[in-house]
């Protein structure tokens, strides 16, 4: 037989950062597939609109990025933790999870990794929030923040190969995010129930199935 | 009657003698310039009458002639001190006369208050500084930047990359027209369009268009457009594009429909593949070079400092970014699929992610 206990998974900053990134990151795609394709696309009305709902939402995920960056190095303190793979994760640790994702979920197996509040990442999870938080989303900030000042950066962006493929760069970036949006909410879905892995980013709970058989797990208060 | 005579001798000369040089075709030209040619004429007044004979060659009216326009010059010319009559614009230009009288400019100025009739020439042998310069004599560039500001998202980026008479005239046909930019000296960011003399040391030769037309075939293919912008921005120059109309209308006003950012930016990637480069030549007015069709849109250093959000977005960018979406896609949908087959094979609680 197996109960239910709470886990103190996810700390208040990082969900009020995760929901005001994902707010963020659904409106730029949302407002950049009106601002590139205007004559499919129109559901701002006034192709201004988007252009500056685009700009607002790119200020506050670029403000939103700051503070997780900054509440991770200094208030917390475990972004290496939880963020960058290990050398297990690296030789077997993700072949392992993809092992289980495309194989041996269906037949009914346990996922090999156990999210704990230190350890919440399984390593292909760590693998891919590595890309998207250091290398991808670093760099549609930097190359939507030159591309809201052309005029006057205009020098710096012939140096990086001009203004073309710096758009063509942030487009196909932005397909990047996208991508990962449609891949992102469906694996949220495989908890044990399909909103398991919801509830946490929005109440910092996480709902575990233990066996009664096990020592009573203490609820972890303690923040990541 | 003076108006019909005017007409009727101006299409005549322009029939009869459109392909020669004036001086030549319109021997009263010559008589003319023989003095209005000179700096150092003056009229009785005072007053200078010089006419620059290089300016005045490149234009129509030249090959109409000075008399089509100034068709009663009396016997004692210049002793007697009397002016020669001088042409009304709309006895031969009544169609954009009674346009422009309907315009919100009609009543604030003349055609001579922009259009020099000694120098002037279709826009397409313009460059689009010059035109806007034209507008600048009136209109300071500093409140009209600020007043823009107020309402149009990168307005200086705007205000660089359009003609006035873009938005501000119902002109129609919108190409890309682009001109060579010598930065000024001493600045990082400054350029003016370069002349002809500037150009002319790049090259042997007169046609200063191998600049960039390297095989002098008299069009730019996409291939010369990037070896340009690789080898000449060493020498402090660029390539600056401008959406200019091929149809210019003189129906001054504010348009409702330019307010709308769609008017140019939702026209789709086949509304600009047409451009040109223009070369400045000797007389100060410009010569235009066709691009190869399509140039505008490449991202590999055709047209580096040029791109019009929504309007030249890259085709094959489109279609990886497609790809990447539907790979994205893709994995919730067949992963779903075999996880809604093979649903009795799990115990829900076992199998977080």
């Amino acid at each position: 037989m197996k109960h239910k206990e709470m886990v103190y998974m996810t700390p208040m900053p990082v969900r009020i950062w995760h929901w005001l990134n994902a707010f963020g990151i659904v409106t730029l795609c949302v407002t950049g597939l009106q601002i590139r394709f205007p004559d499919h696309v129109n559901i701002f009305g006034a192709y201004k609109a988007a252009i500056r709902l685009h700009n607002t939402a790119g200020v506050v995920v670029s403000i939103s990025y700051g503070l997780w960056l900054s509440y991770y190095l200094i208030v917390a303190r475990s972004l290496v933790k939880l963020y960058v793979p290990t050398l297990d994760d690296l030789k077997s640790g993700i072949l392992r999870q993809a092992y289980f994702y495309f194989l041996t979920y269906f037949v009914g197996k346990p996922n090999p990794h156990h999210s704990t509040p230190e350890s919440k990442f399984n390593p292909m999870q760590k693998a891919a929030y590595l890309v998207i938080m250091f290398i991808l989303l670093p760099l549609v900030i930097f190359s939507g923040a030159l591309l809201m000042y052309v005029a006057p950066l205009r020098e710096l962006l012939l140096l990086l190969g001009g203004i073309k493929l710096l758009v063509g760069s942030h487009f196909l970036l932005a397909s990047c995010f996208t991508a990962f949006l449609c891949v992102h909410i469906y694996l949220a879905t495989l908890g044990h129930t399909p909103f398991a892995h919801f509830k946490p980013m929005w109440n910092g709970w996480e709902e575990e199935m233990v066996e009664d058989a096990e020592p009573e797990k203490k609820t972890d208060t303690k923040l990541p | 009657m003076h108006a019909y005579n005017r007409m009727m001798r101006m299409f005549l000369a322009v029939f009869m003698l459109s392909a020669a040089t004036v001086y030549a075709a319109v021997p009263e030209n010559g008589k003319c310039m023989g003095c209005h040619g000179r700096k150092d004429v003056k009229s009785i007044a005072g007053n200078s009458v010089y006419i620059d004979p290089e300016k005045f060659t490149a234009t129509t009216h030249s090959i109409v002639g000075c008399t089509s326009c100034h068709d009663r010059v009396s016997s004692g010319h210049p002793g007697d001190g009397s002016a020669p009559a001088r042409a009304v614009c709309g006895d031969c230009h009544a169609p954009v006369s009674v346009e422009y009288a309907k315009s919100l400019h009609a009543s604030k100025a003349r055609c001579n208050d922009c259009h020099n009739p000694h120098e002037v020439r279709l826009p397409m042998f313009m460059s689009g500084d010059d035109i806007n310069k034209k507008c600048a004599k009136c209109h300071d560039a500093r409140k009209i930047l600020k007043s823009h500001a107020k309402w149009l998202p990168q307005a200086e980026l705007h205000i660089d990359s359009l003609l006035c008479i873009t938005c501000h005239t119902g002109s129609q046909d919108y190409v890309i027209t682009m001109s060579i930019e010598s930065r000024l000296p001493g600045s990082k960011d400054a350029f003016k369009t370069a002349t002809y003399e500037e150009l002319a040391k790049l090259t042997s030769g007169d046609n200063i268009g191998r600049v960039i037309d390297l095989n002098g075939d008299n069009k730019v293919s996409l291939e010369e457009l990037r070896a340009f912008n690789h080898h000449l921005r060493g020498k402090n120059m660029r390539l600056w594009g401008m959406m200019t109309p091929e149809v210019v209308t003189h129906s001054y006003q504010i348009l409702e429909n330019r307010w709308d950012c769609t008017f140019c930016h939702a026209s789709g990637p086949k509304a600009m593949q047409k451009s040109f480069i223009a070369f400045p030549d000797k007389s100060g007015g410009y010569k235009r070079l066709a691009v190869e069709k399509g140039a505008i849109l490449d991202i590999l250093y055709g047209t580096p400092d040029f791109y019009m959000l929504g309007t030249t977005r890259s085709t094959p960018l489109n279609i990886i970014g497609a790809l990447i979406v539907a790979a994205g896609l893709s994995f919730p949908v067949f992963h779903g699929f075999f996880r809604l087959l093979t649903r009795k094979n799990r115990k829900e609680d076992d199998h977080e992610a």
